[in-house]
């Protein structure tokens, strides 16, 4: 029961950049689990490791030590091509910077991760569209990135991540651009989404009120795992 | 997929339009230089060809001369002459003509009209070595070469020149100081490859020439048609053997005479045309592989501008081979466009050069295919290790990139 719950498993993971005098341990010995259907937030200060945790998290890093399983595989060990397929399947991102591909209209942008799954095209601008709704983004498929709003683009980046329905959705300072209001409006939209679709989420943040939307901060510091607390239950 | 693809790369070449145009321009002169030069040379074979077959089809040509190692005739050689000819004759039963020619150039008059033209004496068989035919009128009777008779066949440009449109038959024209009775018209045969009208013309039975404008029994020239399938070298053999014996050649001896096979001929200038064509054809070639290092480092440019997008398709699921093909088609359809247009231009250019040097335009398929195999070819070539660097990139690098 437990094993199948967790989804994430850090088992002592090592993450050291340079050589010799310049070796710096970015993660020394990193071990926490996240089950399925959590909404984490991982906080600390630049330099703490929680963005190399993030990487790792989302497959787009390996460990150079520990294990680090993701849906009970060995992620860590997994080659580029075999990630890029875990990715695809499984995890979604969102960043900071949006990270929208310019020119190209918001119904594009969703299909993007549909057409690295060979789906085809009619089924792909119908998934689009779903996507695009559940984000309340219906009416603005042909708009390009330059013709929305900041919350609208970060909307068009949410719909990207989930349009593939994934066990995982990966967010890196989701609101880090944007205003208090439309910093709410995005949390509210990650939260209805964890609670509708399950969805577990591991977000990078470092202001405390956006953290507050999460029902369990972990908390990095130089490497190490600082805090880890659930959000009070009562609440 | 690969659709979607190419619709990617065409927009991402529409986007810069200059820059791409820039780009493509290496291919375009790549390819038009080739096709152009290819168009242009393979006219040229065949107007050589076809200058040559138009003295007539396995025609071999004798001629009196003095075989000197240098290839100079400097020393008047001893002429040809009617035991010569009769002992062809004779001994070419297979011959499908065998025909004597003296020649000379002399003024034609005719009313207030007068030209020089080039007057020959001969046969009724030249006009068949010669594949030549008369347009209006007759050619000559066996009795009227026999006999000598004061009988002509006038060629078009001298037709022109004395009757317009109408029928010469039967008028008298002056040749030299005496007259003849016009029978015949032959048909055009236009400008030599050496830029001689072939038609300012007139042909008269050989007796009659010799007689009455050259004074001596000189033949200069005699045409050997071979029959069509026989080798012409072998005929070569035959007339070699023939003409050594009437002339009296001793054993061991150089020839005083000069067999040419007009086939070989055509054969030898047409295959040194082309391989002037394949050696010009080559040196284009050459801009080809610049404009393809054009290619590569505007694919390179181009990679590194995009590391940000390169980054989000890695993190959004996409394989290293879609990155690599992505680039990779977008270089080929960039050649690609540039060899379509630089086929335009070379057909263009090759047009308007055939329409200026008076060869016939002939554009190969087979050379069009190939310059759009090779400018694809050189898409997927200089296109493939930008690709492969833009593939391999590391996401977490590529998404940081400003």
């Amino acid at each position: 029961m437990a094993a199948d719950a967790t989804l994430i498993r850090f088992d002592k993971v090592w993450k050291t950049y340079g050589k010799g005098e310049a070796k710096v341990h970015a993660l020394a010995g990193v071990s926490f689990s996240i089950a399925r259907g959590e909404f984490v937030a991982i906080m600390g200060p630049s330099g703490s490791g929680k963005s190399t945790a993030m990487n790792i998290v989302g497959c787009l890093d390996t460990p150079t030590g520990g294990r680090y399983d993701f849906l009970g595989t060995d992620a860590g060990a997994l080659d580029r091509g075999r990630r890029a397929t875990l990715r695809n399947r499984h995890i979604g991102f969102v960043f900071q910077g949006y990270n929208l591909l310019a020119r190209t209209t918001a119904a594009e942008n969703v299909e993007l991760p549909l057409i690295y799954r060979g789906v085809p095209a009619s089924e792909r601008r119908k998934l689009a569209m779903r996507a695009l709704a559940e984000v309340g983004l219906e009416g603005r498929e042909h708009h390009t990135p330059a013709e929305l709003s900041g919350g609208q683009q970060q909307r068009v980046a949410i719909a990207r991540a989930i349009v593939t329905r994934p066990t995982l959705l990966v967010a890196d300072e989701p609101t880090g651009n944007l205003d208090t209001a439309r910093s709410h409006e995005i949390m509210d939209l990650l939260t209805r989404l964890s609670e509708e679709f399950g969805l577990t989420i591991v977000m990078v943040t470092h202001e405390q009120d956006v953290a507050g939307y999460a029902h369990r901060i972990i908390g990095f510091l130089d490497g190490h795992v600082a805090s880890d607390r659930l959000k009070a239950e009562a609440a | 997929m690969l659709l979607e693809t190419v619709r990617l790369a065409l927009r991402s070449v529409r986007r810069n339009v200059l820059r791409s145009f820039l780009t493509l321009l290496g291919i375009v002169i790549g390819v038009a230089a080739v096709i152009a030069m290819v168009t242009i040379g393979s006219g040229t074979t065949e107007k050589v060809k076809s200058d040559i077959s138009r003295l007539g089809s396995n025609l071999l040509v004798v001629r009196a001369a003095r075989p000197d190692r240098s290839g100079s005739t400097s020393f008047t050689p001893r002429k040809l002459d009617e035991k010569d000819m009769a002992g062809l004759v004779k001994g070419l039963a297979t011959a499908r003509a065998v025909s004597a020619e003296a020649q000379s150039t002399v003024r034609v008059v005719f009313g207030a009209q007068n030209v020089s033209a080039s007057v020959s004496g001969t046969d009724t068989d030249y006009f068949i070595a010669r594949d030549w035919d008369v347009a209006l009128g007759r050619v000559f009777t066996e009795s009227e070469v026999r006999g000598g008779t004061n009988v002509c066949v006038i060629g078009q440009t001298v037709r022109g020149l004395f009757f317009g449109a109408g029928d010469p038959d039967g008028q008298s024209i002056r040749v030299a100081k005496t007259s003849c009775r016009v029978i015949g018209v032959l048909e055009s045969k236009g400008t030599s490859g050496f830029g001689q009208d072939q038609d300012n013309v007139v042909l008269m039975p050989l007796l009659s020439f010799q007689r009455r404008i050259a004074g001596d029994r000189d033949i200069d020239t005699i045409y050997v048609s071979a029959t069509e399938g026989v080798p012409t070298s072998g005929v070569q053999e035959e007339i070699e053997t023939i003409l050594r014996e009437t002339r009296r050649i001793a054993p061991g001896a150089d020839d005083n005479f000069d067999v040419r096979d007009m086939t070989q001929i055509a054969d030898a200038m047409a295959s040194a045309t082309a391989t002037m064509t394949g050696m010009l054809g080559a040196v284009a070639g050459v801009s080809l592989l610049v404009g393809g290092i054009g290619i590569m480092n505007i694919m390179l440019v181009s990679v590194t501008e995009r590391t940000r997008e390169i980054g989000i398709r890695l993190a959004i699921g996409a394989h290293e081979r879609h990155i690599l093909i992505q680039f990779l088609v977008e270089a080929t359809v960039l050649s690609l466009l540039g060899g379509l247009i630089g086929i335009a231009i070379g057909l263009a250019l090759a047009g308007a050069a055939s329409l200026a040097l008076s060869i016939p335009f002939a554009p190969s398929l087979a050379v069009i295919l190939l310059a759009v195999g090779f400018s694809a070819l050189i898409g997927m070539v200089f296109g493939f290790f930008p690709a492969l660097r833009g593939a391999r990139l590391d996401p977490i690098v590529a998404l940081r990139h400003e």
